[in-house]
């Protein structure tokens, strides 16, 4: 059998596993697709008369406009979370088990992304469907809401790598849990929440050079309106710097890993 | 055997008490950064709610132009729920590790171990608030005055009392750290289903019906008091009121759970 | 002498499960009282109770006089307790813990300070007092918690599986004190799965399997129940039969256990050696090498439930029997 179909079939064997155990503790995915829910309900609640204010971008409401937020939000802690079952595989052993098989390394952490994208994807259609639920349309049609989960799917991915090669870097659980806060702190100054442009300095800077922006933006393009050509490509540009950010980090984390032992 | 007299009641009591409040703070002075999560939530979520919702100050009928100033209590407390159900996680643990044991094992009535806790928690909450105020003042928000100070620290610590009672009350139905989530995001629920976010008026008709109900709304209110407007008895009441009952509610069902850890 | 806990059919069940199925005991005061079983038997279910931490769903127990459900507060103030998980807070030093046990149990700071003192040097643990419990090693956690219990001189002492998981030497300190505190008047219900410290330790033994008490007495009539001594003699090859021969007129013979053992159960113990041996010499027969092997609470168990208490080699080695 060619190598590439054995390392197909192992990557597919850890991806299973990946999977199987993210949706098998309901205790652990749940706060990875409630909170953001709990937060969306919140926010739109709360400060939904923003749509009233002068410059904000037409929506049919603010709900509209946050389900792209909702979504970051969820890839966002789907990544941290992948980040935390990578080191505690770390912590207890199981990684040693696999570096020692014949088995390239990259496909390990293949595997683990697997369980990520996963989360992502039903992060996706959980909140188009609450948005379809609660009154919010999806401007363009079944195009857009598929345009819209392959993003979200992707940039989960992508994210996740960012995690992995934390895991792989530090090997332990607690501190890429720790990173938590910097998933929020990182999503405050883009433009989840709210339009850049109507945002206070100096959040407003950063926000506007933040490439979760853009991936966001692109994720809410064809919900509020029509999908855009530069708008669609400036988030896949955005979401292929962070995947190759997250494979050099990788890459470098998986030889220190290897080294440290 | 003669065992030696022991204190009156009220006093054994009261000794407990502090001895378990003295004991509470060894995890902020022994575990060296222990403080720092509960300190680092509601400051990033006050940053972060200013730098992004700052311009609803611009709609009409907002109470305010500073969105600083408006959101303050908001962030003091956010922290005072998140001291309050930490309270109840680490008590979570105490279970799952049989340090409670000791403590049900021992004459002291439940009701001591359980003032313990929330007490401790209310004390705790007084450095999230204070890191929280300090930063808004440094970014502009306005001097509430010493009355209005003196409500908002009464109304976070009162807060957190209630988070602790609620944090203590799953961790004794659960037994289980897992419950952790719950307890956090309870309280989230509570305190931002309320003028959280804008005055009454600008709120989604949906949340203004639930924060109408919400007792909390009364203490939001009351702790805004001379960070927006003026500082007066008929805001402070409603909030002072609200608390009691949320104290009594939710420490009558802890207090229960307390008894029946036997069951 | 008054009994110091008396117990009636005290059942609990866990949803479908009865953990304890009616239990029936009776421990003097200042008697050791001992709980035997394997792991899973009950123990720790049954001392729950007994200490107010879990309710029985059904029975009664009353303990230092007093009803566990109805007075439970009265027992708590009454009791010493070591729980099997040493409840100890692993950043808190000895002394703290032992200064917040007096709190809890009333006693005056002062008091509390002075007892603080005395018990740790009591058990040895003067030096290490100020030290954080975290750095504590798992004897020096149970020397603790047992100075913890004791801190209000207590009338009951309830210890839950106390040695487990220690060496010998730590085992051997636990064993003197717990002596030492009974000579004082304290009366101890400890719970165990090892023989020698049941056989040792206990003044009664009640043996536990499956939530029910099967056997109960002193050591010595329980393993007399089960009967008398044996020699064992391993014999060099072709020496067996005359072997037998011999011990047939000293004692009853017992089915082999291999083809080069002789097995002779005797009436008199050690003092059926002598003439043994006597026997075997003039005979001219060899012996390889000669045993008195006495019935254990182990062969009480397995005679009462068919199954041993531990498991062989579960355990590791056995303590040292402590010479009384």
């Amino acid at each position: 059998m060619s190598e590439l179909a054995t390392n197909a079939r192992v990557v597919r064997a850890l991806g299973m596993r990946s999977i199987r155990q993210t949706f098998r503790r309901p205790q652990l995915m749940a706060p990875i697709v409630v909170f953001p829910t709990l937060l969306l309900a919140i926010q739109t609640g709360g400060a939904g008369g923003a749509v009233n204010l002068p410059g904000f971008p037409p929506v049919q409401s603010f709900l509209q406009f946050m389900l792209a937020g909702a979504m970051m939000q969820s890839l966002m802690l789907a990544g941290n979370s992948g980040g935390i079952a990578l080191a505690v595989d770390i912590e207890m052993g199981f990684t040693d088990r696999l570096f020692s098989a014949p088995i390239p390394r990259y496909t390990i952490v293949l595997g683990r992304l697997a369980g990520t994208a996963a989360l992502g994807l039903f992060a996706s259609l959980w909140f188009l469907a609450i948005g379809l639920i609660f009154g919010a349309q999806i401007e363009s049609g079944v195009a857009g809401a598929l345009i819209a989960i392959a993003l979200v799917t992707t940039t989960a991915m992508a994210v996740g790598g960012i995690g992995a090669a934390i895991a792989l870097r530090t090997g332990s659980a607690s501190v890429v849990q720790g990173l938590f806060p910097l998933v929020l702190v990182v999503l405050f100054l883009s433009s989840a929440f709210f339009p850049n442009e109507l945002m206070i300095q100096p959040a407003r800077a950063i926000a506007e050079y933040n490439p979760l922006s853009f991936v966001v933006e692109g994720i809410r393009g064809p919900i509020v309106s029509g999908v855009d050509a530069s708008e669609l490509g400036e988030a896949v540009l955005a979401i292929a710097g962070i995947v190759v950010l997250g494979l050099v980090l990788s890459a470098r984390a998986l030889r220190h890993r290897l080294r440290v032992g | 055997m003669e065992s030696v007299a022991t204190l009156p009641e009220w006093r054994a009591n009261l000794a407990t008490i502090a001895a378990l409040m003295a004991r509470a703070k060894n995890e902020l002075l022994r575990v060296p950064g222990a403080a720092i999560p509960g300190v680092l939530a509601p400051t990033i979520f006050f940053l972060g709610l200013n730098g992004v919702f700052g311009a609803l100050t611009q709609l009409n009928g907002f109470t305010t132009g500073s969105y600083e100033s408006f959101i303050v209590p908001v962030s003091m407390l956010q922290g005072a729920g998140f001291t309050g159900a930490a309270a109840g996680v680490n008590l979570a643990r105490d279970i799952e590790g049989g340090w409670t044991d000791r403590l049900l094992v021992s004459p002291a009535p439940r009701w001591v171990l359980l003032a313990g806790t929330v007490l401790s928690a209310s004390a705790r909450a007084l450095i999230p608030a204070t890191s929280v105020f300090l930063i808004a003042l440094l970014l502009g928000a306005g001097w509430p005055g010493i009355d209005g100070l003196l409500v908002t620290y009464l109304m976070v610590t009162a807060m957190a009392a209630v988070a602790a009672c609620w944090g203590s009350a799953l961790a004794l139905r659960f037994k289980s750290q897992s419950a952790a989530p719950l307890m956090q995001a309870g309280m989230m629920a509570l305190i931002l289903t309320t003028t959280a976010y804008a005055p009454l008026a600008l709120l989604q008709p949906w949340m203004r019906s639930v924060a109408e109900v919400n007792p909390v709304t009364q203490v939001m209110d009351a702790a805004r008091q001379g960070f927006v407007g003026g500082v007066s008895w008929a805001e402070t009441w409603p909030g002072i009121v609200a608390l009691l009952a949320l104290l009594a509610i939710l420490g009558a069902w802890a207090l229960r759970e307390m008894r029946r850890t036997a069951a | 002498m008054a009994a110091a806990i008396v117990v009636e059919g005290l059942e609990r069940a866990f949803d479908e499960v009865l953990a304890v199925q009616g239990v029936d005991l009776e421990v003097d005061e200042g008697e050791i009282y001992g709980f035997l079983g394997p792991n899973g038997a009950g123990k720790t279910t049954t001392v729950r109770m007994l200490t107010t931490l879990l309710l029985p769903t059904g029975g009664r127990a009353t303990v230092a006089g007093h009803d566990v459900v109805k007075e439970s507060r009265l027992v708590r103030a009454s009791i010493g307790v070591a729980l099997q998980e040493a409840a100890l807070d692993p950043l808190m030093t000895g002394r703290e813990l032992i200064r917040l046990q007096a709190t809890l149990q009333g006693l005056p700071g002062s008091e509390g300070r002075r007892r603080a003192d005395d018990l740790l040097e009591r058990v040895d643990l003067a030096a290490a007092a100020d030290r954080r419990v975290g750095g504590y090693s798992g004897g020096m956690k149970r020397r603790l918690d047992l100075a913890a219990a004791l801190v209000h001189e207590p009338r009951v002492l309830f210890l839950d599986e106390p040695t487990t998981g220690l060496d010998p030497v730590s085992r051997k300190t636990i064993w003197e004190e717990v002596r030492t505190l009974n000579d004082e008047g304290t009366t101890v219900f400890l719970t165990t799965q090892y023989l020698e410290e049941a056989d040792q330790l206990a003044d009664n033994v009640g043996i536990i399997d499956g939530g029910k008490i099967v056997a109960e007495g002193t050591p010595e009539s329980l393993k007399s129940q089960i009967g008398n001594p044996h020699i064992q003699l391993q014999l060099a090859a072709g020496s067996v039969a005359d072997a037998e021969e011999v011990c047939a007129r000293i004692g009853k013979l017992l089915p082999p256990k291999d083809g080069r053992t002789v097995l002779v159960e005797v009436e008199n113990g050690a003092a059926d050696i002598p003439r043994t041996v006597r026997a075997l010499d003039e005979a001219g027969i060899a012996v390889e090498s000669l045993e008195l092997v006495r019935p254990t609470l182990d062969d009480v168990f397995v005679a009462k439930t068919g199954h041993h208490i531990e498991k062989d080699g579960e355990e590791g080695a056995e303590p040292e029997p402590v010479e009384a």
